[in-house]
């Protein structure tokens, strides 16, 4: 199964458009991947630039809407993601709590949709994304 | 630049309301001119809260509970990862996906080894780069 871990880090909804996390956090935070790595479990990873430099698309009709970040009603902003290969989501749990984290941080665990997990009738509607999923390569 | 795109939770989202074959249509449409363009990397849609799990961390211990979270706009349903040169194509690209009323993304710049500057080592950059050729092995 796999699972996606969202870091959701108290503050960053508000952080500068160029704010970058301290260094000793990253080193700290790389020994963390490298042994979700070697475990054997980390697919992916990636960091998110904070929120007041990206923007907000809303269809709410129809049409879309941009707004620039900041975005002032946010309560929770996602500051990265790992994405994880395990058993179940007692094992995402036990990697997440193992995570060197700060106090103003939460780490959010969700359970990644697989094609196996949709009737029939719509995994013949969405035949084709898996090809899709594997996308351009970077 | 890569950025995610994050796709807010809906109560139908929330509640495991399937889309319908319609919009998955749409939606798989919309993914394969992205991929022809060379824009989409990667795209997921995760279960529901009710599937998931939160891990805090203060002082001590880190503290776990599982879901379903109350719901509020801030809580995530799906992502994109995506390739573009700005944030603007980013954007132009979204306002073209198939969304019917009330739902919302958020458009969010993923961090690369150059955005830190000399704040990362040498040490820490090549450990990164070590990380990431094997990710991309898979």
């Amino acid at each position: 199964m796999r699972f996606m871990m969202l870091m959701i880090p108290a503050g960053y909804e508000t952080a500068a458009p160029d704010a970058l996390p301290p260094v000793e956090a990253v080193a700290a935070m790389m020994k963390y991947n490298e042994a979700l790595k070697e475990a054997g479990v980390l697919i992916t990873l990636d960091g998110l630039h904070p929120p007041s430099s990206g923007a907000r698309v809303s269809f709410a009709g129809g049409k879309p809407v941009v707004t620039d970040g900041p975005f002032t009603e946010s309560k929770e902003v996602i500051g990265g993601y790992w994405m994880i290969e395990v058993d179940s989501r007692d094992e995402a749990i036990a990697w997440a709590k193992r995570c060197p984290a700060s106090n103003n941080e939460v780490i959010e665990i969700r359970q990644v949709q697989e094609m196996s997990d949709f009737p029939p009738d719509i995994q013949q509607a969405a035949a084709g994304l898996e090809k899709l999923q594997g996308g351009s390569k970077r | 630049m890569r950025f995610m795109v994050i796709v807010k939770a809906s109560k139908d989202s929330e509640a495991g309301v399937m889309p319908g074959t319609e919009l998955l249509a749409a939606m798989g449409k919309f993914n394969e001119e992205m991929v022809k363009a060379g824009i989409m990397q990667a795209g997921e849609g995760l279960h529901p809260t009710a599937k998931g799990a939160r891990v805090k961390y203060s002082a001590g211990q880190p503290a776990v509970s599982r879901g379903p979270f109350d719901f509020n706009s801030d809580l995530v349903a799906g992502f994109w990862l995506i390739q573009a040169k700005s944030l603007d194509e980013a954007i132009d690209w979204m306002k073209r996906a198939p969304f019917g009323g009330g739902a919302e993304i958020e458009i969010r710049q993923v961090f690369s080894p150059e955005d830190f500057g000399e704040a990362l080592t040498p040490e820490l950059r090549e450990r990164g780069a070590r990380l990431q050729a094997e990710i991309d092995k898979k």
